[in-house]
């Protein structure tokens, strides 16, 4: 058995599992569904200790360089004169998506723990999170478009109703709000996808193809089609392949999110259940910044590098306008939901920058925030567990009450605004040095971005630092008063147990990214000569 | 990792070198894992300083005037290029690695003291560790990427320890202040950094800075600046300049960016005696001495110019400060700007020199203020005062009660005006005297900077006089409004005195020449001076002479005015007003600069929420009224027009009913009639 399907599947079967059970063993609930991520995390460490590395083992635009390959085919119809239809179920990885993978399954084991708070209708609550697994594992494998799609989408419905039924106070809002926000891009998507299918044909069979990496060669165009290279085809008297790029670019720049399309993030982060949160900034964020590597850079190469610029001024003005709004939030959730939008401008910015440092600078800094907002997440998700209160102002000097507590904010706060020694230094410092040197390798970014870009690492020291100061230290004052004091208890063995290893990988991989750059390096080199069109 | 030690002979130098860096490392790990709640804590930090310096005086003698050492591991790797790991040894980071460890062993000592009492003893170890481990790992550092991480190291130590007392409102604002303010300096040090690794592709800062670096390569004409590898518009050198001259200004607490250090006051005396005021404010210096090469001449004019209105401003500061730490802290800043100005008029062996002497006669007179501040303290608990123990208005006639303290007080103080015999006055006196060549050989354009320099001084003489007579002269102040006051007061045991004494003696000429009045016989001059040409005139006579009769005056009517009350200052008048309001530049940044933002950040949120959040909504309200408009097409146009049809055939069929109503005669008369009907339409038509 493919070990890629069985980490792709492992979490249904548990759902099956958990959904033929009685109500009366619910307590098992999440132990099952805990069982089910920690396999999935054991399966994960084992395929990053087997990934092989060197020039042979690339991917990106080379069908034969993946790993872990599975390929079977899945839905094939002859239509006649209209040829046939070839769907296949193909999976496989390379450097880039390795990392997520493995990042991946740790948020999931983590998530599940976050999941212990849930106190309503666990069975409906467990089996979604296991379907939501499922989805978002099987979207950073899959290397047949219909495929990814399918996953896309079916991470939707999870979600929706994980942040619809088990949410805060307007969660029917936020769950409606993501839905349609994500569903905007993703329809658009699907007509590209058909587009794409059209134009593409496997050189093996002679059939269209839905394969992604068939995608990326320009010879496996059909002479005229509305994709092709060559033909220079047009949609509505605009360039068609600039269309569907941008069109693809919207889709996962809301994931992302990208500033302006970001505003269902704050929404769906605060109204979202802790483990929902940890899932969706953990993982969602990342599939939009993968979906931007892999599928609209690597099928749209040549207007990628045309339209870099835009790319990298989006960047910049996501990581400063994320930043801005940070620093006036009064709710610790909310905050911490900008932040995010700030962090992942980086990732945009290394990208649009086709540089090895900036690529490899934005894929760390994906990892690095998997990690780290999920630890973000989770600490919020204590204070809120215990007083259903994250208003900034309604604490004061919590340091001298939750003492453990404190020094776990410090450390996820200091890692996020990037002190060295933490990851997301060498990922913001890679993605900003590759943003700047761009200009004389490539041309495509001006340095001003790197500079202005950099300014972002310095406002998020201010609203971490400042939250840190009116939240933690001062003479300790409660809005709730005695009550809460008494319900503000510090941090319990299974919450210490799961911030201290995200704690302790955040340090590891700041003092040796070699733990992430050797998987990826081969990955970003392939990709920066795919890029420059070699 | 593979060890690629580039000279194999030096690999003994360079474990040697390695050790002494992590000692300090080891004993925060185990302090911070194992020791939090012990009082052995301290003495494993100071067990591994005392090691960590005993290692470095040996190197320091080893390589003081040898060739650069250089060795590195592989790091990490990203594409093809590899990232080390090295150290870069050189008569400045070796003289900088023994004296870190050198000012830090009488601290932590005496801090096995001063902090005895506190809950928090073994957390102030730990970070205590840190810093030094933060800070001797940042002078060896070979790439400028790791420089700059351990440079933000040192800021995140430095952070924890201003906030060591976090209950207090005021240390919990004033950490967050310094880390902000030294994160404006880290982004121009990262910028710099970027332009630098951009122009020579590398982070060995050796090979761009040394002998025969690559910046001896690079040039700029006109508008291009090339090297070797690059060429780019030379107005990003402007900039790397800039960001390098933000990164010492952030550090070094130079205008604009000093204001961070008279806030940092807040933190335990102790560490403002080894971080605040004698190594890591120095790094910046550091900094300007590794980056040295890369500035050109108008870039140094610049940092002669401000480091020399930062030198004058913080001393007209001092001038009306009544907290005893304050005021030294703004004397750190006065000294700190000698210091950026030595380097920027390039009398670069006498800056370095100033940062050495600075270091020990400025951590001595910051831990006198520990032992003062410590006996108000044990005043005012003593006797249920409600005084604030660092104000010196309170204090006086200490000079009987703590004799010992007294007299280092003097040797500290008047090393810090720069009187002969002492070691303050080997280093001032070397700026001093270069900065008038300085100006002569720039035409006198910049006059106004020697003579600005040599006015400082005298204001120095007169604000340290002030601060010494008023805390040590006189009558105990307390003792008018408190005649009853109990004292109980002592220089304290050994572990306070060694310290001062120490430090002491290091603050006096032997040290560092053995000719008390001539600079250019030190060592540390000439091993730092090897370099550069050095002048011999007549200012090396006529300097020492004035800034020495000045400063004596100066001091003379100190003394008249705050000893024997002869005369005082006009109190409430502009430049009081100025000097004690610290020039209202904390002011302006508060009020403006914070707030500012603060506005700008919150405007941003309402267009976020209204505008762009609003774009959404608005599109949900035109969807929502679309499909209203919709309902309604379909209920009354579409359903409507089937209704109509409906309603039709039901109005046909109600009028259609009417004739099937059963009756026979009925049926029969409407036969007739349609038969008639059709006969006389039949007629009518046919014929």
């Amino acid at each position: 058995m493919n070990i890629l399907t069985l980490l792709i599947f492992i979490p249904v079967v548990f759902g099956l599992i958990i959904l033929v059970l009685p109500s009366s063993l619910r307590v098992t609930f999440k132990y099952i569904t805990l069982l089910a991520t920690f396999v999935q995390l054991c399966l994960g460490i084992k395929m990053y200790l087997d990934f092989k590395t060197g020039p042979s083992f690339a991917g990106i635009s080379n069908i034969n360089q993946y790993q872990f390959v599975q390929k079977l085919p899945w839905i094939n119809l002859d239509l006649g004169g209209a040829g046939k239809l070839q769907i296949e179920y193909f999976i496989g990885v390379d450097g880039m998506s390795i990392l997520l993978l493995v990042m991946t399954t740790l948020v999931m084991v983590v998530a599940a723990v976050a999941s212990w708070e849930i106190k309503s209708n666990l069975k409906g609550f467990f089996a979604l999170f296991l379907l939501l697994d499922m989805a978002v594992i099987g979207v950073f494998c899959a290397l047949d478009f219909f495929l990814f799609y399918t996953f896309y989408e079916l991470m939707l419905l999870p979600l929706y109703f994980l942040i619809g039924m088990w949410g805060g106070v307007r969660r029917e809002y936020a769950a409606i709000k993501f839905f349609l926000y994500t569903l905007f891009g993703s329809v658009f998507m699907l007509l590209v996808m058909v587009g794409l299918y059209m134009s593409v044909k496997d050189p093996v069979t002679g059939s269209h193809t839905f394969n992604i990496i068939y995608m990326m060669n320009p010879k496996n165009y059909i002479d005229g089609s509305v994709f092709s290279v060559l033909a220079n085809g047009s949609i509505l008297g605009m360039p068609a392949r600039t269309v569907g790029f941008v069109v693809l670019f919207i889709a996962f720049a809301i994931k992302v999110p990208v500033v302006p399309l970001h505003t269902w993030l704050p929404d769906a982060h605060v109204e979202a259940p802790t483990p929902v949160s940890i899932i969706l900034a953990g993982v969602l964020l990342k599939i939009g910044g993968y979906g931007i590597i892999r599928i609209c850079m690597g099928i749209f190469p040549e207007v990628a590098h045309n339209q870099a610029f835009w790319l990298g001024l989006l960047g910049v003005v996501s990581i400063l306008y994320g930043a801005f709004n940070a620093l006036a939030q009064r709710d610790l959730k909310r905050m911490i939901a900008y932040s995010s939008v700030s962090h992942m401008g980086f990732v945009l910015l290394g990208i649009a920058s086709s540089t090895t440092e900036g690529i490899s600078g934005a894929m760390m800094q994906m990892v690095s925030h998997g990690f780290l907002s999920t630890m973000l997440f989770f600490l919020v998700g204590v204070i809120y567990g215990r007083v259903h209160d994250r208003d900034i102002y309604n604490f004061r000097g919590l340091a001298s009450l939750m003492p453990r507590y404190t020094v776990y904010v410090m450390v996820a706060f200091f890692a996020s605004l990037g002190l060295p020694g933490f990851s997301a230094f060498v990922a913001e410092a890679f993605s900003l040095i590759g943003a700047f040197k761009s200009q004389t390798v490539n041309g495509l970014l001006p340095q001003w971005m790197a500079v202005c870009g950099s300014i972002g690492i310095l406002l998020s020291a201010s609203y971490f630092l400042w939250t840190l100061q009116r939240m933690f230290f001062g003479q300790m004052s409660l809005k709730g008063g005695e009550f809460w004091k008494i319900a503000l208890t510090d941090l319990n063995i299974r919450e210490t147990a799961t911030l201290l290893p995200l704690a302790l990988i955040a340090l590891l991989l700041g003092v040796m990214p070699s733990l992430v750059f050797d998987k990826l390096n081969e990955s970003v080199l392939a990709m920066v000569s795919f890029l420059s069109g070699k | 990792m593979t060890a690629t030690v580039a000279n194999i002979d030096n690999s003994q130098i360079v474990t040697l070198v390695l050790t002494a860096v992590t000692l300090p490392f080891v004993a925060f790990l185990i302090n911070f894992l194992l020791l939090q709640k012990s009082k052995v804590s301290g003495w494993v930090s100071t067990a591994a300083i005392l090691c960590s310096a005993i290692l470095a005086v040996k190197i320091l003698i080893a390589l003081w005037n040898q060739k650069p050492i250089t060795a590195q591991f592989a790091w990490f790797q990203i594409g093809i290029t590899r990232y080390y790991a090295g150290i870069w040894l050189n008569n400045l980071s070796v003289l900088m690695l023994a004296l870190v460890p050198l000012i830090a062993l009488p601290v932590h000592i005496y801090s096995t003291a001063y902090m005895k009492h506190d809950s928090g003893y073994g957390r102030y170890f730990t970070y205590l560790s840190l810093f030094c481990f933060s800070m001797m790992a940042l002078v060896v550092m070979r790439s400028m990427l790791l420089m700059y991480a351990f440079w933000e190291l040192v800021g995140f130590s430095s952070y924890l320890l201003i906030g060591f007392w976090y209950t207090r409102e005021s240390a919990a604002a004033a950490n967050k202040k310094a880390f902000i303010m030294n994160r404006i300096g880290d982004i121009g040090l990262l910028v710099a950094i970027m332009i630098i690794y951009a122009m020579f592709h590398t982070f060995n800062m050796d090979r761009i800075f040394g002998e025969a670096g690559l910046i001896r390569k690079s040039s700029i004409n006109g508008l291009v600046w090339t090297t070797l590898f690059e060429h780019m518009s030379a107005y990003w050198q402007y900039v790397a300049a800039a960001g390098l001259f933000l990164a010492v200004a952030a550090k070094s607490a130079q205008f604009p960016l000093h204001t961070w250090l008279p806030d940092a006051m807040e933190g335990p005396t102790s560490v403002s005696a080894l971080i605040h005021a004698a190594t890591m404010v120095a790094a910046g210096v550091f900094l300007l001495g590794r980056f040295l090469p890369f500035f050109n001449g108008t870039e140094l004019h610049i940092l002669a110019i401000v480091g020399c209105l930062t030198a004058f401003m913080a001393a007209t500061i001092a001038l009306t400060q009544n907290d005893l730490k304050r005021i030294l802290a703004y004397s750190t800043i006065s000294q700190l700007g000698y210091m950026v100005m030595g380097i920027g008029i390039e009398a670069y062996p006498s800056a370095l020199m100033h940062l050495v002497t600075h270091a020990f006669f400025k951590c001595l007179l910051f831990l006198v203020a520990g032992i003062v501040i410590h006996e108000m303290k044990h005043i005012k608990e003593e006797n249920n005062l409600d005084i604030d123990p660092q104000d010196i208005r309170h204090m006086g006639g200490l000079r009987k009660k703590l004799p010992l303290t007294f007299l280092v007080t003097i040797i500290g103080a008047l090393a810090l005006i720069g009187l002969p015999l002492t070691s303050g006055y080997l280093s001032k006196d070397g700026i001093l005297i270069h900065s008038f060549e300085w100006s002569e050989d720039n035409v006198n354009r910049f006059a106004f900077v020697p003579v600005m320099a040599v006015i400082t001084t005298w204001i120095t003489a007169f604000y340290v006089t002030r601060m010494v007579v008023k805390v040590f002269f006189g009558e105990l102040q307390l003792l008018k409004s408190n005649p009853a006051l109990s004292l109980h007061l002592t220089d304290g045991g050994l572990l306070y005195k060694l310290p001062l004494i120490f430090l002491a003696l290091c603050s006096l000429f032997p040290l560092f020449s053995f000719n008390p009045l001539s600079y250019e016989h030190s060592w540390l001059f000439n091993g730092l001076a090897s370099n550069f040409l050095v002048q011999k005139n007549n200012y090396h006579l006529f300097v020492p002479i004035i800034v020495g009769l000045g400063s004596v005056t100066t001091m003379y009517m100190a003394y008249l005015s705050y000893g024997k009350h002869k005369w005082a200052f006009p109190q409430g008048g502009f430049f009081n007003r100025l000097s004690s309001n610290e020039w209202y530049i904390d002011a302006f940044y508060s009020r403006v600069v914070v707030k500012g933002v603060l506005a700008f950040s919150c405007a941003l949120y309402w267009f976020d929420k209204n505008i762009v959040d609003g774009l959404v909504h608005l599109l949900e309200r035109i969807g929502l009224f679309l499909s209203r408009v919709s309902a309604w097409f379909d209920k009354y146009i579409v359903d409507g027009l089937l209704h109509t049809v409906a309603a039709i055939v039901e109005a046909i069929g109600n009028f259609a009913r009417r004739f099937q109503n059963g009756k026979v005669q009925y049926y029969l008369y409407s036969m007739l009639l349609a038969v008639v009907i059709v006969f006389v339409l039949k007629l009518l038509i046919w014929s």
